[in-house]
């Protein structure tokens, strides 16, 4: 049984973790991460880009959603704005990448303050169907605004470059994702001990009190859409890059309930959950296909050909499973294994 | 100059008036308490005061200054803090977050130094951190400092939201039926709690309370309204003796019997 252990300094308490297992273990983690290009092959690293990105727009809804409770189905819309506000800046303007990526995060954020301003007294369902709107919205205007956004042709998004190195395959478009979702995952985690982040959880769980104790709810319910966005449209920078070409079917309806999907099933609120759910929603479809491939006859073309089907069912199955049985998610079980491994052999 | 002043109070919901031009004076240091029948409008008045709900009419000042149109949220930096009559504690967070939401006004940190988390926001964390557990430490509820709030006993929810606006700072602390729902035990301590804080740290309090027993011994003066009205105030001695607030209270005991 291992027991617990007391902190010296108030500096401990507020530290992000007080225990050397979880610093040794996220430690083994960063290291196994950064070797992963020597590791694993071409296909497996496209993969953990995918994931990487997934984590990064994740960790953005699970701020807006998560944290502070404003539920958004337009995850894809925002996805859309800075995955075109970093390819037209990049390719029409010639903006180098380093600086278009972090520009489509910040054009992203500002328009968030378009949809957050009008729906400052929505919550729930309500607030959700304005999200919803407000990306098919975004999808109408990228379509016409062709001078600016190609409109219907889409933009290939080629030759960004980073210190003369081309990040958008390989190695070095791993590493640029995992360095973004990296400085991500730090700045919500920090955010998240301060008095805004405390802000974020008062006006979730309960916000005439949270008023009352001096948190300002337009102010805060803004913060929160403009940091969310700011995050959510720099993961859509990074699937820019990743892949290629872009235009509006890449930012479907199917996008925006796979983002809510994955932090519900993460576990609402939580960083650590978001990611896992990332990585878990990520994964699954990649699951399915192996499971496929052993039990089917070589060659039978039954995945492929309903692979999308076949998707969607999983998707609602393992939703669904997760909202009966684990309704605090993926984090939840985590926490409840740790309980058990920390209290063992005594049961509680 | 008076600490809470209103005058003329006044709030209506549709066809409703729920508080009827209320006048009342609250001095600095005193511990004042609001009693009445339920429905009388005490909740309301207290709503009104931490501006919740926008007056109707009337006027109301606190520590020299009209705050009748200030945002709520302003009120903590004033030096207002208050209680809710149903729990409103934030209850998927541990304590020590509750009563850290209880510092906001008195924090700094922006978007940018919270992202870095470095110097002046680390500095500001520790020092917050320290405040809260003196609050704690106060409140004897040391025991459950990282426990989700909403896993807590009713009482010691209320302990804690208690904590949450002792973190404020207050010169004044409404207080809306703080002992609701306690066990003796747990009332003559929070009994002892306002008592400390009035003599120890001079604090104002305003408090909603059903509890007569609370209301008698610790109150320097007592306020009584039924129907949205202010009836009688006077010494606890003075209104218990009033035949007005006798009438009152038994009036609405028969008829809710
Ligand atoms: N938000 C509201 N909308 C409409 N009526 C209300 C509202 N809040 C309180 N009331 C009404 O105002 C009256 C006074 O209620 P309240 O202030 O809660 O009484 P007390 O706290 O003295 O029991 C009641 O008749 C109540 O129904
Ligand atoms: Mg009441």
């Amino acid at each position: 049984m291992r027991t617990g252990h007391f902190q010296e300094t108030t500096g401990q308490l507020i530290a992000l973790t007080d225990s050397p297992a979880v610093i040794g273990w996220t430690g083994v983690l960063i290291a196994g991460l950064l070797a992963a290009p020597l590791v694993v092959g071409n296909y497996e690293l496209t993969l953990m880009v995918t994931v990487l990105i997934a984590v990064v727009g994740a960790v953005g809804l699970n701020l807006l959603t998560g944290t502070t409770g404003l539920i958004s189905l337009g995850q894809a819309g925002f996805l859309a704005v800075g995955a075109y506000g970093n390819a037209v800046l990049m390719v029409d303007y010639g903006w180098p990448v380093w600086l278009s990526l972090p520009a489509g995060g910040v054009v992203s954020a500002l328009i968030s303050l378009l949809v957050g301003i009008p729906s400052l007294r929505l919550k729930g369902l309500y607030l959700a169907i304005t999200t919803l709107a407000f990306s098919f919205i975004v999808s109408h205007v990228i379509l016409y605004a062709e001078p600016i956004t190609h409109g219907p042709n889409g933009i290939f998004v080629n030759g960004a470059k980073i210190l003369g190195v081309n990040v958008q395959k390989g190695p070095a478009l791993y590493y640029l994702t995992l360095f973004v979702a990296v400085c991500v995952v730090l700045m919500v985690l920090n955010m998240q001990r301060t008095r805004l982040g405390r802000g974020w959880l008062a006006i979730r769980d309960h916000d005439i009190a949270a008023r009352a104790m001096g948190i300002d709810l337009t102010r805060y319910k803004l913060l929160a859409f403009v940091v969310s966005s700011f995050i959510v449209g720099i993961a859509g920078g990074l699937l820019s890059l990743q892949i290629r070409f872009i235009n509006i079917d890449v930012f479907g309806l199917i996008l925006s309930i796979e983002a809510l999907a994955i932090i519900i099933l993460g576990g609402m609120g939580s960083v650590a959950g978001a990611i896992m759910g990332a990585v878990f929603l990520t994964l699954l479809p990649e699951a399915i296909r192996i499971a496929f491939n052993l039990i089917l006859t070589p060659g039978s073309a039954f995945y492929s050909t309903y692979v999308y089907e076949i998707r969607g069912v999983a998707y609602g199955a393992v939703i669904v499973a997760f909202l009966r049985f684990k309704p605090d998610g993926l984090i939840g079980l985590w926490r409840d294994a740790r309980k058990y491994w920390s209290n063992w052999p005594l049961a509680y | 100059m008076s600490f809470l002043k209103l005058d003329g109070v006044t709030k209506t919901f549709g066809g409703l008036t729920a508080v009827n031009a209320v006048d009342l004076t609250v001095e600095k240091g005193q511990i004042y308490s609001l009693i009445g029948p339920n429905g009388a409008g005490k909740t309301t008045l207290f709503n009104l005061i931490s501006s919740i709900f926008p007056v109707s009419a009337g006027r109301i000042t606190f520590d020299g200054q009209d705050i009748t149109r200030t945002p709520t949220h302003a009120m903590a930096g004033l030096g207002m803090a208050r209680t809710f009559q149903n729990l409103a504690v934030f209850k998927h967070e541990t304590v020590v977050n509750n009563i850290l939401v209880g510092l906001h006004s008195s924090l700094r940190t922006d978007l940018f130094s919270a992202a870095i988390f470095w110097g002046r926001a680390r500095r500001e964390e520790i020092r917050a951190r320290e405040r809260a557990e003196e609050i704690i430490e106060f409140l004897e509820i040391e025991d459950l400092r990282d426990l989700p709030v909403g896993t807590l006993s009713y009482g010691q929810q209320k302990r804690v939201e208690l904590g949450r606006a002792l973190a404020v700072d207050p010169k004044l602390l409404l207080l809306d039926e703080m002992v609701s729902g306690m066990n003796q035990e747990e009332r003559e301590e929070i009994g002892r709690f306002v008592l400390d804080l009035k003599e120890e740290l001079g604090m104002t309090v305003f408090m909603v309370e059903h509890d007569m027993g609370i209301v008698m011994d610790i109150s320097d003066r007592v306020c009584v309204m039924h129907h949205g009205s202010k009836i009688a105030e006077g010494t606890p001695a003075e209104v218990s003796a009033d035949p007005v607030v006798i009438e009152a209270y038994l009036g609405s005991r028969s008829r809710a019997a």
